[in-house]
């Protein structure tokens, strides 16, 4: 992790840079000033919240800006002036000075072209490989980022190739020509954990190979905490804090490094509470005057210097620099355990809001559960051929059991294609069920009809993952509350307009909201508008489905916070389903894991986290980023090898058998059964259940290190 | 592959069958019949009962249907009830002619709607693209028999350079006479269709435009030139290959305005006469043949796309 020592040349060199978007609207100021230098052989990484301007500034870096921005100031790239080069220059230095990594590898890749040209194409384009040897120099690439069996990989097209296998086909791609600087937008965003610890292990062993200074954009601390040697923190479009990781995450001189710290749910550190940032991010076309993050800031309290001069970055340390007017008064106060809050309106003591260790546990039990979930099984038939045959069937949900008691919150977490949403949605009825039972209530729910689930839909309410798709933009925030009590008829009896007042208050908005129509309002906010829609009908069970994963850090935390507040007031039972195990950490009584349709492993939060049993949930806990600079703390990880099989041909035995390290004979043969682990409240289904005792592999190499 | 042929060949049936009764059906529940055109206005009474006897025309129409689709099933579509030759026949003297129309129309379609839709999406916003934006609103929106008779007006007439009536000459025949003969009436469908044509690939290509994987090709370092044909064109062109598709097909039975203002002898002009005169045979005969030709035109073009896009797979 330690920076190399300083280079006189900067392969990237960026100063007073600002990118200003011309439209036919308002001009939007994406960068403003920003200043930079990234070393041969170092990472540098750009943190920032939504409209920070950390994309347009690695967009700029790399010379590829539309056409609408206006660019002023310098940047050099290998000696070279990037901004008002000629569209010729600009191309020469794409691929052969500069290579990109993007954020969604589904989409990066041309789907009509094979994989293998799209990875030599740069080279041929530049004159630097003959088309000739261009089919043998795209399996030497494809092999390099170790994809199997590359001669065959590089014929095919990006649909055959999995999520990881196209990201590594992107890193080929944007280091076949070994550029000295790779700018790697979100480069694991996309992925799953599992496979994020493979991409990066990758980026770092050939950014290792080849000497690249890296720029890495990412809205993940953990990562940035995992990869980079130095840190620039971007708000409202300048740098509001840079220095190195272990400084910026030890000891933030800005408040809002420190308030973004102290937002985000960390794997390492049970807290009772989130502590959010208040507000919403800027807006780039309304920037706050003065200091665009006074009117969030502790530090601001009423000084008039902050709503007048925007601060500028000032060095406040070796290698630090901070762009707040009174950075010193952050001291060295320590952002994971801060002080009194100047403005008194700090965290809410954590303690007090936590329910007593073991409380929920040793409850557990006594009262009748909410939700009961047998042996639940979804099944999608897969029709081919003339008469539309069934060929095969998708176990996406194969066996799964649970409980749920009132007031509790059960985390369900997975990586993509586990069935995890299919579980939350085949408990809502949303989709049938194949088999399996689902009581609710002590009544069962499995297989009722439409008439018949609708009662029981009145206290089982589902808030969807994506604000932004899940609200009809054509019904105002008010009549979409109002919906599911107009088909319940129920509008008036809930005392209407009032009701509706009164759920808006619940989540956080102003009553007077409800005539405004959801395009006014920011992720953050819509998702609070559909948590007031889940609530008008007064359930009992709130099954959630990612509620947090489309939002920013700092807005995540206050949606967190209100579905605990919510929680606490109402008596609320939640299901929780998400891919993130630090935010599931964060919310959940009990947490269970899902590999390929089955539950491998549940029990109450800290035995899952603290001592796990089965292999795929020690290996998804040890894969996870944390914001953790502490080297000698540094977990030791195990890097799965693959990617998770295609639900549609598990293999057999036990799903996770082809990936696991414990992995014999029996495995690929004989299904574990799901039983309790020990005489703990763990259950687990896995042959080889126990704890970890010896790391089996050492830490992957981090980003930088020396050759 | 063969199986999904071989099945959307066999969905074919139900088809033929379902719209050749509804045909049938909804002649007869139209005022006016065979009879009266044939026999002429001072026919006696008598007259009348024998040509409707003479035809079968007395009989339930139920029974008529189930007797046409027997035969029909056998291959014959009956005779014409005016010219008393065989429908077959007849479609089949036309139907050349309605394709070589239709194909030099698309054409002539593809040959000014693309170079528009290129040079609009490559100049999104400018002067130029919205020039050429109301171009093709005007080409949707001009009626095309206007646009016809203004050909015929100012080629014809004035200028005497081609004739005023188009007649069917194969290209094998005399390519030049062909083009002598069809690029008036092909010239008026296609100016029509390149307006579809550019419209919908200018939206097509803009959205390509704005794709990652484009932003990734040019971010290797691809000359503008290689990353619109590479990369943007062909992905533009899968939705596009869709509406060409269907233009051409539409053509084969849609083309009745524009082949009656060149007298052009296609199949269009044939269904006209037939209803006119009551003909059903005739009307039945032509409206299946379209139909089929129409699906099958479709079915073509979903084969294309097992070669065109990667990702699709009958199976």
């Amino acid at each position: 992790m330690e920076g190399p020592p300083q280079m006189p040349n900067p392969v990237l060199s960026i100063r007073s840079l600002n990118v200003t978007f011309v439209g036919s609207g308002a001009d939007i100021p994406a960068v403003r000033g920003i200043d930079l230098d990234v070393h041969e052989n170092e990472v540098l990484g750009i943190v920032g919240e939504s409209g920070s301007g950390k994309s347009v500034t690695a967009l700029a870096a790399a010379g590829l800006l539309p056409r609408t921005a206006r660019i002023t100031g310098s940047v050099l790239l290998g000696g070279r002036q990037v901004v008002g080069a000629t569209a010729d220059d600009l191309r020469r230095m794409r691929g052969q000075d500069v290579g990109v990594v993007f954020q969604d590898p589904s989409t990066t890749l041309n789907p009509l072209m094979p994989v293998g040209d799209q990875v030599t194409e740069g080279e041929v384009a530049h004159g630097r490989l003959a088309r000739a040897d261009a089919g043998v120099r795209a399996v030497d690439l494809l092999r390099e980022v170790d994809i199997a069996d590359p001669d065959n990989r590089a014929r095919q097209y990006p649909h055959e190739f999995s999520g990881g296998m196209r990201q590594r086909a992107v890193i080929a791609m944007a280091m076949a020509g070994r550029p000295r600087l790779i700018v790697a937008d979100e480069p694991t965003t996309a992925l799953d954990v599992t496979v994020q610890a493979q991409v990066l292990a990758l980026l770092a062993r050939r950014q290792a190979e080849t000497g690249a200074a890296v720029v890495l954009i990412t809205h993940d601390l953990g990562v940035v905490a995992e990869v980079a040697h130095r840190v620039a923190v971007m708000y409202g479009g300048r740098i509001v804090e840079t220095g190195s990781v272990r400084d910026i995450f030890a000891r933030p001189r800005h408040p809002y490094t420190a308030a973004l710290l102290r937002s985000a749910p960390r794997i390492d550190v049970t807290a009772g509470r989130l502590d959010p940032i208040p507000g919403q991010p800027p807006t780039p076309t309304d920037l706050p005057a003065g200091c665009t993050f006074h009117p969030r800031c502790p530090l601001h309290a009423g000084r008039t210097r902050c709503t007048t001069e925007d601060p500028a970055l000032r060095p406040m340390g070796p290698g630090q620099a901070a762009a707040c007017h009174f950075a010193e008064e952050m001291g060295a106060r320590d952002p994971l355990s801060p002080g009194p809050s100047p403005r008194g309106e700090g965290r809410p003591v954590a303690a007090a809001s936590l329910p007593p260790p073991g409380g929920r546990d040793s409850e557990r039990g006594s009262p009748p559960p909410l939700l009961v979930v047998d042996d639940l099984k979804v099944h999608f038939p897969i029709r081919a051929g003339l008469l539309r045959r069934v060929v095969r069937t998708v176990r996406a949900v194969d066996g799964v059991s649970l409980s749920l008691a009132p007031g509790e919150t059960l985390g369900l977490v997975g990586e993509s294609g586990c069935g995890k949403t299919t579980t939350g949605r085949a408990i809502m009825g949303l989709i049938r069920s194949t088999g399996g039972r689902i009581l609710f209530d002590g009544k069962p729910v499995h297989g009722l009809s439409r008439k018949g689930l609708r009662p029981v839909r009145r206290a089982m309410q589902y808030v969807f993952q994506d604000p932004f798709s899940s609200l009809n933009p054509m019904l105002s925030v008010g009549d979409a509350i109002a919906e599911p009590l107009r088909i319940h008829g129920l509008y008036d009896a809930a005392g209407g307009a009032t009701w509706i007042a009164t759920l808006l208050d619940m989540v956080g908005l102003s009553p007077s909201v409800a005539h405004r129509m959801p395009r006014e309002f920011s992720g953050g906010q819509k998702q609070r508008i559909g948590i007031a829609r889940a609530l008008a009908l007064k359930p009992r069970l709130l099954i959630l489905d990612e509620p947090v994963s489309a939002l920013d850090v700092s807005i995540q935390a206050q949606i967190v916070n209100l579905l605990q507040d919510l929680q606490k007031d109402l008596g609320l039972a939640y299901l929780f389903i998400a891919h993130d195990l630090s935010v599931v950490k964060h919310i959940s009584d009990r947490v269970a894991v899902m590999y390929l349709g089955r539950i491998v492993e549940e029990g109450p939060k800290a035995d899952l986290y603290g001592r796990p049993v089965h292999p795929y949930t020690q290996a998804l806990l040890s894969a996870v980023p944390a914001v953790d600079v502490d080297p000698a703390a540094k977990r030791r990880r195990i890097v799965l090898e693959g990617e998770i099989p295609n639900p549609s041909a598990p293999p057999p035995g036990c799903h996770f058998h082809p990936r696991c390290f414990r992995a014999d004979g029996r495995c690929g043969v004989e299904v574990p059964a799901f039983r309790p682990y020990g005489d703990g409240a763990t259950r687990t289904a896995c042959h080889h259940a126990g704890p970890l005792t010896v790391p089996l592999t050492p830490a992957p190499e981090t980003l930088g290190a020396s050759p | 592959m063969i199986g999904f042929v071989t099945w959307r060949l066999a969905q074919l049936v139900p088809v033929l069958l379902v719209a050749s009764a509804l045909i049938f059906f909804m002649m007869y529940a139209v005022p006016g019949g065979p009879v009266a055109a044939l026999v002429g206005e001072n026919a006696t009474q008598e007259q009348i009962a024998a040509v409707t006897e003479q035809f079968g025309l007395n009989r339930p129409v139920a029974v008529q249907y189930v007797d046409w689709l027997l035969r029909a099933l056998t291959g014959d579509l009956g005779q014409s009830l005016h010219s008393r030759e065989p429908v077959l026949k007849l479609i089949g003297e036309r139907l050349p002619a309605t394709l070589q129309l239709a194909a030099v129309a698309t054409l002539i379609g593809l040959l000014v709607g693309v170079p528009l839709a290129l040079a609009s999406a490559l100049s999104q916003g400018s002067w130029l693209d919205r020039a050429l934006s109301g171009w093709s609103a005007l080409a949707l929106g001009v009626p095309t028999f206007w646009v016809g008779i203004l050909l015929i007006l100012l080629f014809a007439v004035e200028l005497k350079l081609l004739p005023a009536a188009s007649a069917y000459v194969p290209v094998w025949q005399d390519p030049w006479q062909m083009i002598r003969n069809a690029i008036l009436p092909a010239g008026t469908l296609g100016l029509y269709v390149s307006g579809i044509f550019a419209r919908f690939l200018r939206g097509s290509l803009i959205t390509e435009f704005n794709a990652d994987y484009v932003r990734t090709a040019r971010s290797k370092g691809l000359k503008e030139g290689t990353v619109v044909a590479r990369h943007v064109l062909r992905n533009a062109m899968l939705p596009f290959v869709t509406i060409v598709g269907i233009m051409l097909a539409g053509f084969i039975g849609g083309a009745v305005v524009t082949e009656a203002v060149f007298t052009y002898p296609g199949l269009g002009r044939l269904v006209i006469q037939a209803i006119g005169s009551r003909d059903y045979p005739l009307v039945q005969g032509c409206i299946l043949v379209i139909l089929a030709i129409y699906i099958l035109i479709n079915l073509l073009v979903d084969v294309l796309y097992v070669y065109i896009d990667p990702r699709i797979d009958y199976g």
